[in-house]
């Protein structure tokens, strides 16, 4: 700041604290953590936000269709069916649409999300409270295992390039990222589940044996894999492409850099090099992409458990949908994004654990 | 004249550079294909909408097989060519077969067939066929072929390979990929269900990317609070899983037109695809050209389209292509899930029934979900291999959003 | 090919060729290239940019890109009596080799750490690959070597390379060179992209480190001065040859090759005159179809007709100063009267 004149002066001196003031906001903002913690803050918010709005506020909201319904099913009058409803939302019918808002708001950070309005009485938290923890056990697994194998496999093509397990490797990657999960799911179960009688399908629904109890115990888990296997392989082979060929290209980028140039010349050992120096350096940029990747295999499941009648939380959306129970709609949907954003939190957290470039400064 | 040559070159041209990558020559080839079968092909072959097996029960998705004497082989192509005939049945249930109408006009008579594959009820009715105790024979599986070939008894196999003939599976001309639940040909279903798949997954992607292409340059030109607004809001879109999201939509709204789905697809589609745009557009920012014509005093609006846009062509069509799988992607998983308008025959519509007529879990109904399957893969693998090789023949520099 | 080598010759380069196989022909990179390298010396490499300067160094700790191929020759370490062609090791033998006996600072090696891990990790790496363990040790020899390199050894120890400077990072890598004491290190322009005051730390840093430690460098500069401070032989290369080899002040004084002496006129001096700074005029040749006989006799004010035919051989009156010229004469009495225009 230039000054030219001393009251000008005084005034920088006051701005110069407001602008000390802004610089080590600005530093805290860009600490990775911080940042990443308070946008995952804001988009819970935002999208429960949007919820309420969805649910309450558009032309032809559930809220009326359901009003509607039970007005001309049981002949009763507008006020007595729209506190019904309001029961199973739980609102409060009296209230003004902020104050319903704001309880809303209130009620959704205590996990509270409303009764069924098809099973009266059931708990829309307790229900997915029961369904979540098979998504999360299929989907993380698949994603984990797709993630490991697209960098080792990419890390090989890069090494290998020009090579025909390169040309290969390539081809199957467009294949996979190419072909819808869950055309992969259908012809897992056409071709090897019908046509070749690998396995029974139809044995495999649901999320474990009910013979088994469920707990720490060898047969449950051995049948929690088993009813998860099919819709884990289908993550992996509709994601692990995406992940080779990225992998591949930025290895190959990092095989250009000094630094492993260096490390060669320092006489490092080859499983060193490969591990400490190529892999982690290249798979850095992958950690962004799998933001992106959780929230859309995350989704997908709706039809990839529908498939394979996977009783996650995606079957659960599509059963309340089919019944038109909207609080069990409305509730997956929170819980869904919210459980999105959290596990791009932890995947934004670990990239600032694995990058220290980024952890304090924020710049890239 | 010299127009239409020039167009010619630039084809010609585009064509030797695409072909040096050979996955990518194989998508363009197959989308050629694709263009030819699902947008020429229908003028040509009709819709096969006549459910002419209503009647006839059968376990469900199996193929129905005509099975009939050598020397009478072509006179047979429609149940009604079968009228005062006997026919001989067998089917996997053992069941009754034909139901009324035909009893009046086909003298039927049954084999019944125990539960495992290999029962007397095919050999039965074969040998009856081949020594013209009957005219023809219909079986409600593919395996009557497997059966034939299968024969130890030397005298039976010479005697079914000389006298019958098998056209499978079929009542009337053969049909390429078979025929669905209710007799009709699948093959013309492929052939007619792409176009409004196609022509809805290229409308969705094209209305992502012209609102990712416009936002994503404004953020960039014009940065500032502009730019931090929009990118916040493209962020919080893109937290938000847009399958579900679409579920959830299409649980309150009724999707009841398919064009409908495509622009309402098109709309929440282009978060990811804004922020590779913007990046993309702050760093042609930075070169010489585009400086240049800044120190000249150009306008925002000539600099984006004269020097930035000419040389984003590339990278906007291939991640067109990539919207428009996304878009496919996402209104084929709603019709497989029911919440798709599926008034229209298309290969999500015969996916949709295939799953829920249970062809799925029956081997001999494989070809009912398995045609619109392979065809929307191969589809899908075209589009991307041919995305692929456009990204690595115009810019190799140029990487794509996803 | 002498394989009886004296004690206190560390490395011996014999008659060494490199060629770059590419689309459009075989590169020339280097050709007959010999010079010894005794305990404790500092040889500068000095010469027009592609003259084969990197390519040489890397053939040292055989560290050449794919594409080349080394078509003859020998590159000789000596350490406690024993020889070895380093073009000869296995894999496992290279692998201990590189860094132990020979260390080398790549040109513009501002990436040189991995910027994921902490300068300590990248220390223990190196001392870990060559078999030292103890972690204290490294640490304590890593610090000193810090310090000498005048950084604050704790912080710097410590920190992720991004929290370093260039000039910082520059001075990190010269200690880690050293860390496993090596006979020799090689410096590629270590010095370019830093500012001057950087460039003259790290030179002192040098000098100092030399002194103390006495190991041998290979020095490789565009900057004639730094040459000239640095070193106490200098060669000159010229598409890929060495046309001139000696003691510096021999070179800086009394050059005998056309080559040598354009290199030194084209530095402008702060005592001579603008105008007397004359630079080779032409473009250095293409290396793969190198000019006949002597490569520079087409841009060789000198230059006669033998000079297109024969390539003149490496040699000279003193053993330690050879030049590659049939005409030095004709040089010298160039020299003369240059420097008695300047004396008017
Ligand atoms: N990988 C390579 N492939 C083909 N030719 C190469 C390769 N590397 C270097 N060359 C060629 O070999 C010759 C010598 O190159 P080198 O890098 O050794 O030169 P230099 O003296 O180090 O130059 P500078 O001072 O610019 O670093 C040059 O003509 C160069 O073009
Ligand atoms: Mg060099």
């Amino acid at each position: 700041m230039i000054s030219e004149t001393p009251d000008v002066i005084a005034a920088t001196g006051q701005a110069s604290m407001v602008d000390r003031l802004y610089d080590s906001v600005m530093n805290i903002y860009r600490n990775h953590t911080f940042r990443v913690t308070i946008q995952a803050i804001i988009t819970v918010w935002a999208v429960i936000t949007f919820t309420f709005f969805l649910i309450r506020l558009m032309p032809g909201n559930p809220i009326d269709v359901l009003v509607e319904q039970i007005m001309v099913a049981e002949g009763i009058p507008y006020q007595d069916a729209y506190d019904r409803v309001a029961a199973s939302f739980d609102f409060d019918p009296d209230a003004s649409a902020i104050d319903q808002y704001f309880d809303w708001f209130s009620d959704v950070l205590r996990l509270d999300l409303g009764t069924s309005i098809t099973s009266p009485g059931t708990r829309v938290v307790d229900e997915i409270a029961r369904f979540l923890p098979w998504t999360l056990f299929a989907v993380g697994t698949g994603l984990l295992v797709s993630f490991v194998l697209g960098i080792v496999l990419g890390m090989m093509m890069a090494y290998y390039r020009n090579s025909p397990l390169d040309h290969i490797l390539s081809l199957f990657a467009s294949f996979m990222t190419g072909i819808p999960n869950y055309i992969w799911g259908l012809l897992i179960v056409i071709v090897l589940g019908i046509q070749f009688n690998l396995f029974n399908v139809g044995a495999l629904r649901g999320t474990y044996d009910v013979s088994t109890t469920p707990g720490f115990n060898l047969p449950f888990i051995k049948s929690a894999f088993e009813h998860a296997f099919l819709p884990i392989v289908t993550y992996v082979v509709s994601t692990l492409g995406g992940w080779m060929l990225n992998m591949k290209s930025s290895t190959m980028s990092v095989l250009n850099d000094d630094y492993v140039n260096v490390a060669e010349a320092r006489g490092l050992k080859d499983s060193r090099i490969i591990t400490a120096y190529v892999g982690r350096n290249a798979a850095l940029p992958l950690f962004t992409q799998l933001t992106i990747s959780i929230g859309f295999v995350l989704g997908s499941g709706v039809v990839i458990e529908e498939i394979f009648v996977y009783w996650g939380l995606g079957h659960y959306l599509f059963a309340s949908i089919t019944t038109r129970d909207y609080t069990s709609m409305q509730g997956v949907f929170v819980i869904l994004v919210i459980t999105v954003v959290f596990a791009n939190l932890i995947a934004d957290l670990t990239y600032g654990f694995l990058d220290p470039r980024v952890r304090v400064s924020g710049q890239k | 004249m010299s127009f239409i040559s020039s167009i010619f070159s630039g084809i010609w041209s585009f064509l030797k550079r695409i072909s040096k990558n050979k996955a990518g020559f194989l998508g363009f080839i197959g989308l050629v294909i694709y263009f030819f079968v699902t947008f020429i092909m229908p003028s040509f072959v009709e819709f096969d909408d006549e459910a002419n097996l209503d009647e006839i029960t059968g376990p469900i998705g199996s193929r129905i097989v005509l099975a009939v004497n050598v020397d009478d082989a072509d006179r047979y192509h429609t149940l009604e060519d079968l009228a005062g005939k006997t026919v001989g049945v067998v089917t996997q249930t053992g069941g009754p077969t034909f139901i009324e109408p035909y009893e009046d006009t086909l003298t039927v008579e049954e084999f019944s067939w125990s539960s495992r594959r290999e029962g007397p009820g095919i050999q039965a009715a074969l040998v009856a066929l081949a020594n013209k105790e009957i005219d023809a024979m219909l079986i409600f599986s593919k395996s009557v072929t497997e059966f034939i070939d299968n024969q130890e008894d030397p005298e039976l196999r010479q005697l079914f390979e000389d006298n019958i003939v098998i056209s499978n599976p079929t009542l009337g001309p053969s049909h390429l990929l078979g025929t669905d639940t209710q007799g009709r040909d699948i093959a013309s279903h492929i052939v007619h269900g792409g176009r409004l798949l196609i022509l809805t997954a290229v409308l969705g992607g094209l209305i992502s990317t012209a609102i990712a292409l416009v936002l994503g340059s404004l953020a960039a030109l014009f940065g500032g609070v502009l730019d931090n607004v929009l990118t916040a809001i493209t962020n919080l879109i893109l937290a938000i899983p847009r399958f579900p999201l679409l579920v959830v939509l299409a649980g309150l709204i009724s999707f009841d037109n398919t064009l409908f789905l495509g622009v309402l697809i098109g709309l929440l589609g282009w978060p990811a695809l804004m922020r590779a745009i913007r990046a993309q557009v702050l760093s042609l920012r930075e070169r010489d050209f585009v400086e240049a014509a800044q120190s000249l005093g150009l306008s925002t609006g000539h600099i984006m389209m004269r020097e930035i846009l000419p040389n984003m062509i590339s990278f906007v069509a291939i991640n067109l292509i990539f919207s428009i799988t996304f878009a496919m992607y996402e209104q084929i998983g709603l019709v497989v899930l029911g919440l798709a308008p599926i008034s229209d025959y298309t290969w999500g519509v015969m996916l949709y029934f295939g799953r829920t007529r249970g062809t799925l879990f029956n081997a001999d109904g494989a070809s009912m979900a398995l045609s619109p399957v392979l065809a929307i893969a191969l589809f899908q693998v075209c589009l991307v291999l041919f995305a692929r090789a456009l990204e690595e023949v115009f810019d190799p520099r140029l990487r794509s959003a996803v | 090919m002498n394989q009886k080598m004296n004690d206190d010759v560390v490395l011996r380069v014999d008659d060494l060729s490199i060629v770059y196989r590419t689309k459009r022909g075989n590169v020339q990179a280097t050709t007959d290239i010999s010079f010894d390298l005794k305990r404790g010396e500092a040889m500068a490499l000095i010469g027009e940019s592609g003259s084969g300067k990197t390519t040489v160094s890397l053939s040292l700790i055989r560290k050449l890109p794919k594409n080349a191929l080394v078509t003859k020759g020998q590159v000789l370490y000596q350490r406690e009596g024993n020889v070895r062609d380093v073009l000869k090791l296995s894999k496992r033998q290279l692998r201990e080799f590189r860094w132990k006996d020979c260390a080398m600072v790549f040109q513009g090696s501002q990436n040189a750490f991995n910027p994921v891990l902490k300068i300590r990790k990248q220390f223990e790496d190196t001392a870990r690959a060559h078999g030292w363990t103890d972690k204290e040790a490294v640490r304590q020899r890593a610090l000193e070597l810090l310090r000498l390199v005048r950084l604050d050894p704790e912080r710097v120890y410590e920190a992720y390379p991004h929290e370093l400077s260039g000039g910082m990072k520059q001075r990190t890598l010269l200690a880690l060179g050293v860390l496993l004491n090596p006979q020799v290190v090689i410096l590629d322009e270590p010095t370019t992209a830093l500012d001057i005051l950087t460039q003259r730390a790290i030179i002192d840093v040098l000098n100092d480190m030399q002194k103390k430690l006495n190991f041998s460098i290979i020095f490789i500069s565009h900057d004639l001065s730094l040459a000239a401070e640095m070193a106490d032989i200098v060669a000159t290369v010229y598409a890929g040859e060495i046309v001139e080899i000696g003691p510096v002040n021999d070179i800086f004084y009394d050059p005998q090759h056309p080559y040598t002496h354009g290199l030194l006129t084209s530095v402008p001096k702060l005592d001579h005159e603008q105008d007397l700074l004359t630079s080779i005029k032409g473009a250095p040749p293409n290396l793969i179809t190198p000019p006949s006989g002597c490569k520079f006799h087409p841009r060789c004010p000198y230059v006669t007709e033998k000079c297109s035919v024969d390539g003149p051989p490496l040699a000279g009156d003193k053993p330690e100063h050879l030049a590659a010229c049939w005409h030095k004469d004709a040089l010298l009495k160039a020299r003369e009267e240059l420097a008695q225009e300047v004396a008017q």
